[in-house]
């Protein structure tokens, strides 16, 4: 039968070919985008590790209205600084097809973005921290530290606690775009029973017709 | 090569899944029995293709192989393709569901194109004249593929000239691979099992 001696051959290139795949890179754009401070802070690259430099970020509310635009810098993240409490839509167009959306929740905005403009970027303001403060889990901490510790020391330790949690964010987004050999041979394995299940319906509908 | 969710505008959206049902369709029909393993096997190779990276600069672009894919199976590479797309998206998270359509277009339309250019060069031939037309083959299939992008991406508002300059030029590398690679797959293919091409030339199927 040299119809399978073809298919072998076929599916030993196709061994080789994924031997030679490397699961940990793809093509793909990748970007995050979490409060920090009274900032938003947001990185764009591909999922193969490079980041995307110099990339115009254009800021929309959800209902399509434009809230402004940023860019990101040579290492890939950008800033931006809320003015309204609404939920944030960064896009960044890398041209050839490559867009990235990130999505930000009303919860997850800067505690100081409140909707009021007249108390924004002033973190002292006693009126409009509580009010917001237990809703951002990562800045919660800051919320009850002790009444002696002045908005210096605050602030301080929330940098730290932000620069402590950056190469974390950042494990957690390559986590997610990782490619392991579980899911290209679930592929694989999806591909095999699709096409033999077409193989089965055909088969019998052939024989159905040579039978009648 | 997948464009991604949210990149293009509805009309092109709509307008590529009405040709990929359309190709799909015409796909399905004409595929002979024998040729649905064959079609499995290369949708297999597709799928895992575009893990292969090719650096290039700063970005990578991945391998493609829809020339072989065309080459062998004709417009059978329409649903081939597709189902390996739609498993990419569902996976890797390459492309998304939405432009599912446009992506498969922009991916088998340059397959069957190749089809129709180069088999019969292929199939007439020596081994080595076939090694060419398939070289010839692969590179091309990428050329149109990225043609097709760019198209793509100029019904959505971004420039046509530099949108598919960018991907072209991006994909010039993975051109000369892939020439290189389905040569010597259709060489291969020629000399251990001339069969291949004679045995999936198109045949009237009684519906």
């Amino acid at each position: 039968m040299t119809r399978t001696d073809t298919i072998s051959a076929l599916l030993l290139a196709l061994a080789l070919a994924v031997g030679a795949a490397s699961p940990a890179a793809a093509h793909k754009v990748v970007a995050g985008a979490y409060a920090s401070g009274d900032r938003i802070e947001g990185e764009v690259g591909f999922s193969d590790g490079s980041m995307a430099r110099d990339v115009a970020i254009e800021v929309f509310a959800e209902d399509g209205r434009r809230l402004g635009e940023t860019r990101t810098g040579a290492d890939g993240t950008f800033v931006f600084v809320p003015t309204e409490r609404v939920v944030h839509l960064f896009r960044a167009d890398l041209g050839g097809g490559h867009v990235a959306e990130v999505r930000l929740e009303v919860e997850d905005l800067p505690q100081t973005a409140a909707a009021p403009a007249a108390t924004t970027a002033s973190p002292a303001t006693p009126s409009t921290t509580p009010a917001v403060a237990p809703a951002n889990a990562a800045a919660a901490p800051v919320g009850v530290v002790p009444a002696g510790i002045g908005d210096l020391q605050k602030a301080a330790l929330a940098e730290a606690v932000r620069n402590e949690l950056k190469p974390l964010r950042r494990e957690i987004i390559a986590l997610k775009e990782k490619n392991d050999l579980q899911s290209v041979l679930g592929g694989i394995g999806y591909i095999v029973g699709l096409f033999g299940l077409w193989f089965f319906i055909a088969g019998r509908r052939l024989a159905k017709r040579s039978a009648g | 090569m997948h464009i991604v969710d949210g990149a293009l505008s509805m009309p092109v959206l709509v307008a590529g899944s009405a040709i990929a049902v359309a190709g799909i369709g015409i796909g399905l029909k004409q595929m002979p029995i024998e040729k649905i393993p064959a079609a499995g096997v290369l949708s297999a190779t597709f799928f895992v293709a575009s893990l292969v990276h090719v650096p290039i600069g700063p970005s990578s672009v991945h391998l493609i192989v829809n020339g072989l894919a065309g080459l062998v199976l004709g417009w059978a590479a329409f649903p081939a393709l597709f189902v390996a797309l739609l498993l990419q998206a569902v996976f890797f998270g390459f492309g998304g569901l939405t432009v599912l359509g446009v992506n498969t277009v922009d991916i088998a339309l340059p397959a069957v194109a190749v089809h129709y250019l180069c088999r019969p060069g292929i199939v007439r031939g020596s081994p080595q004249v076939a090694a060419i037309w398939g070289a010839i083959g692969g590179a091309l299939a990428i050329a149109l593929t990225t043609v097709c992008v760019g198209v793509a991406l100029a019904f959505s508002g971004e420039g046509f000239v530099a949108a598919a300059k960018l991907v072209f030029v991006a994909h010039l590398p993975v051109m000369a691979i892939e020439g290189v690679l389905s040569g010597a797959a259709i060489h291969l293919a020629r000399r251990v099992k001339p069969e291949l091409f004679e045995a999936f030339s198109p045949r009237p199927q009684g519906a």
